[in-house]
């Protein structure tokens, strides 16, 4: 018997199969954010990892899993992993004792402070982490280290759809409704997310409502396995979602398609919309995104006139100078039909990270402290100072967002201690970063394997894989989860949390850091986020187990928690009113020249996750998809007269990569796409456009101007 | 009537996990059974899993010599018996879909034989137990053969011969091509 919240989804009625000599240990995938739940089978004996079975009553999943989660296990016993701390000397990273390392990180963060201030000591921490471990980061950066700049890869990732979502609904939480309502939905609009390769398991319920008989609009300049199957392929420019919202817009107030009462009573902003979208006729539309009119107004309509619907959408609407105006404009969609706070009525973005909801949430934001709380707020500051117990004056202010850090590398900040990141593969403009860590005085970095930037480490420290941990995660939905670890720490290899503890308690901060386990950090994680936006308060590690996960807010220690947001249609704002926000349409920082003529956007692959530093270890996922690639158009690639299979440079003013030419009919005659899941000589990162959106700070990675040369072979080389 | 395996190519996002999860199956010793195939390269990105058929009829237990190949009570073709398996590969050459495969160092045949470790134990097979997108789905043989959600197909004519498969396909839309499985169907300008 499932809690009722849960009724809907696609869970199935068989019981998992445990094998002799053998138990099951519950816990969900640590790859994207839809955090499907799957058994890990552990040999009793030994506590080896074995495999994987389906977990079949997992409410979200059903004990489906992608590519990635059947072969998630495979990195427990993976020969690559790191299993003593590394020192480099004399130019090489050699293993040490866990002593030598933290003695030498202890003196190297004391000299750096010492020397240029707190601030001089950065952190640059992630997504894939529990809930406790990224508050835990938040909490070390700021009464640990004393330091303001602390910031997270989720910056490139879901800053955009924070702020966007927070300026329009006055809240954050990527789904505004249980994934199951997705299910009872007219119409789906599904912009700048290829669902069914970055989120496979979303695919049931969208496939739910179809059965229903929903339409489907999928907004992407690809015709990805998502698009391929919609009723409108809305197949814009790169780029150019603003202008296309704009249009979708313009229709559905000429043709009488927004719910006025809706509007009047439960908005604010309608007639600036009104006025601003006038002139975004089909025709200008239709030049601007390079999608056909009728396709333009088809949609409109479908939208418009259906009863409930969801406007969803992920990166490829978000990492764009203008991310928030777009996340912002694909709201509209829904505020002004009126399609919010029901079953089959809502907007959602697709998480990317694992724990790419609950790690924006604890303060491990360099703007932001526990619960959702602005550190500028002085409330706020209070209150935590409080429930860490310092004076308010300890905690410092806002510091520099994840790519201003980087940059700032060598110069106001001499150290690093880099977490559950690869940023030497995810930021814009690899070639650069490269450089910025090569001003550091100091490099410490925790990986469980030696990834790309652990490589140019001087200190690297082995911590554990995933399922080694207990903790807890919140997926796309906005549900909190449990996730139950394996009692061991292969090798030397240590669980990040206890890693910093003793750290602080090396720097004489270990009064503050006194955690015996992640239940102990997540119950003062509830206390600190308690009366914020992302209360957690009442959610306690027995209530995730039986509930099945918890939506916040979930205040008291009575509450169920909250599945759908705004079923009162009050938003969280003073006056209740959702805020509809309008935006020209400013376009892309970079647009193509003479010089380079073709745009470029990147994006991921099923078989590969973010920075590829797990899935390309994992030899079958690897063996799916080796090796990026840039997809060409048949006439695009006349041009150059390249063929299928032939190598081809692609340069921008950034820089240059090799990739093999695969030519395809699914992507539009004026760009190419290449996946980014690589490093090194093979990261399209070296090409991509580091302009920040002024407001998330997310780099522009989904469109800049590229240029494409053939490579021409000598006879003899090819099979050399 | 016993469960049967439905494939309802539409749904299918060529991920594989079906490939990857056929191998965490006990009885399969890390080989995968299963198959992946673009269906229009450089045209549209659809695909579609190819399991084994289960031929009612089976013509690779048919064509051994040694009689490797069991068909168990509900119906289901087993993979060759280990002991009794030459690796001759008859049964590869005698397959109307080119199912078994040939381990060439153990020399034994392998085949999908619905995960018969799970489904004798009431469970459905890895690939429709993992498959993210319920393109592979585990499912009363007659209702999906004679109640069918969609127009399916189970009986094949290979030049006369019309071979009946306990395996369902729930066939593509390609008179509207909605959804772009038609040769040569894509849809780009």
């Amino acid at each position: 018997m499932g809690h009722a919240q849960n009724k809907e989804y696609s869970q199935r009625d068989y019981d998992p199969i445990v094998r002799d000599g053998e138990e099951l240990i519950s816990t969900h995938c640590c790859f994207c954010g839809m955090q499907c739940g799957m058994n890990i089978r552990v040999r009793k004996e030994d506590q080896s990892v074995l495999g994987v079975e389906p977990r079949y009553d997992f409410p979200m999943n059903g004990g489906r899993l992608c590519p990635k989660g059947v072969a998630a296990y495979r990195q427990a016993e993976h020969q690559e992993r790191l299993l003593h701390p590394l020192i480099r000397k004399n130019g090489k990273l050699e293993e040490a004792t866990w002593d030598e390392a933290l003695d030498l990180i202890v003196s190297k963060i004391q000299e750096i402070q010492g020397k240029y201030g707190k601030d001089a000591f950065g952190i640059y921490s992630g997504s894939s982490m529990t809930n406790e471990k990224c508050y835990l980061m938040g909490k070390f950066a700021r009464i640990g280290l004393g330091t303001k700049n602390i910031d997270y890869n989720g910056r490139y990732c879901m800053s955009s759809a924070s702020v966007g979502f927070n300026q329009s609904l006055g809240i954050d939480r990527g789904g505004t409704n249980p994934w199951s309502d997705i299910k009872f939905a007219d119409v789906l609009l599904i912009a700048g997310s290829n669902t069914a390769e970055c989120h496979p398991l979303s695919m049931p319920y969208i496939w739910g409502a179809r059965d229903r008989g929903a339409k489907l609009i999928v907004v992407d300049p690809r015709q990805t396995k998502t698009a391929l199957v919609a009723d409108v392929h809305l197949n814009l420019r790169p780029g150019t979602d603003v202008a296309l919202v704009n249009g979708l817009l313009h229709v559905m107030i000429k043709e009488d398609l927004v719910d006025y009462d809706f509007i009047q009573n439960h908005t604010t902003g309608f007639e600036e919309l009104k006025e601003l979208v006038q002139s975004y006729n089909p025709t200008y539309v239709s030049e601007v995104t390079g999608v056909e009119v009728n396709r333009i107004v088809t949609a409109a309509r479908i939208f418009g006139q259906a009863k409930n619907g969801f406007a969803m959408f992920a990166r490829g609407v978000e990492q764009h100078a203008t991310g928030t105006d777009a996340v912002s404009n694909y709201t509209n969609l829904c505020l002004v039909t009126g399609k919010i706070g029901r079953q089959g009525s809502g907007v959602a973005t697709f998480t990317g990270q694992g724990n790419g909801q609950g790690g924006r949430e604890h303060g491990q934001k360099t703007d932001q402290l526990p619960g959702f709380r602005k550190i500028t707020d002085p409330k706020a500051r209070a209150y935590i100072a409080g429930v860490w117990g310092v004076e308010e004056s300890e905690i410092p202010g806002p510091g520099l967002s994840a790519f201003e850090m980087l940059k700032a590398l060598g110069k106001e900040i001499k150290g690093l201690l880099l977490v559950c990141s690869n940023p030497i593969v995810s930021s814009p403009s690899v070639g650069d970063v490269g450089e910025y860590l090569k001003g550091l005085d100091f490099f410490v970095c925790m990986d469980m394997f030696l990834s790309e930037s652990a490589e140019l480490a001087d200190v690297v420290l082995p911590s554990t894989v995933w399922i080694e941990d207990d903790g807890t995660t919140t997926n796309v939905e906005g549900r909190v989860l449990r996730l139950n670890g394996i009692d061991r720490t292969p090798g030397e290899s240590k669980r990040d949390w206890k890693v910093i503890c003793e750290i602080a308690e090396r720097l004489g901060r270990g009064q503050y850091f006194q955690f015996n386990s992640p239940e102990e950090i997540f119950n003062e994680l509830r206390v600190a986020s308690k009366g914020g936006t992302a209360d957690y308060y009442g959610i306690t590690y027995e209530k995730l187990e039986k509930m099945q996960g918890v939506f916040w807010p979930c205040p008291t220690e009575e509450s169920e928690g909250t599945p759908r947001l705004f079923e009162d249609l009050k938003f969280n704002f003073p006056d209740g009113k959702a805020r509809i926000l309008s935006f020209e349409y400013k376009g892309p920082n970079e647009r193509t020249n003479q010089e380079y003529p073709v745009i470029l956007t990147t994006g991921r692959v099923v078989f590969h996750y973010l920075s590829g530093n797990q899935t390309r270890r994992i030899a079958t996922l690897r063996g799916f998809c080796p090796d990026p690639y840039v997809e060409i158009h048949p006439k695009l690639a006349e041009k150059y007269k390249i063929s299928n299979g032939e190598t081809v440079k692609v340069t921008s003013p950034r820089g240059s990569i090799e990739l093999v030419a695969k030519i395809t009919k699914i992507t539009r005659e004026d760009m190419v796409f290449v996946p980014y899941h690589w490093g090194k000589s093979l990261a399209i990162n070296h090409l991509t456009n580091p302009a920040l959106e002024p407001k998330s700070k997310i780099p522009e990675f989904k469109v800049c101007a590229c240029k494409l040369e053939k490579v021409e072979i000598q006879a003899g080389e090819k099979h050399g | 009537m016993g469960k049967v395996l439905y494939i309802d190519y539409e749904r299918c996002i060529g991920c594989k996990a079906c490939v990857i999860g056929c191998e965490e199956c006990s009885g399969h010793d890390h080989l995968s059974r299963m198959f992946v195939d673009e269906l229009n390269p450089g045209e549209t990105v659809a695909t579609s899993p190819t399991p084994c058929m289960h031929c009612v009829t089976p013509a690779c237990a048919e064509s051994c010599p040694v009689q490797a190949i069991a068909i168990a009570a509900d119906g289901t073709v087993l993979s060759a018996s280990m002991e009794k398996c030459i690796g001759c590969k008859n049964c590869t050459y005698a397959c109307p879909f080119g199912i078994p495969k040939v381990d060439d160092q153990k020399k034994v045949m392998y085949k999908c034989d619905m995960c018969y470790d799970r489904t004798s134990k009431g469970r459905p097979p890895m690939c429709a137990s993992v498959c993210p997108t319920d393109t592979i789905r585990f499912v009363d043989e007659d209702a999906v053969k004679y109640e069918p959600p969609k127009p399916v197909q189970f009986k094949w004519d290979f030049g006369g011969t019309v071979i009946e498969t306990r395996t369902v396909i729930g066939l593509p839309d390609t008179e509207t091509n909605q959804f772009g499985y038609r040769e040569g169907g894509g849809v780009q300008p």
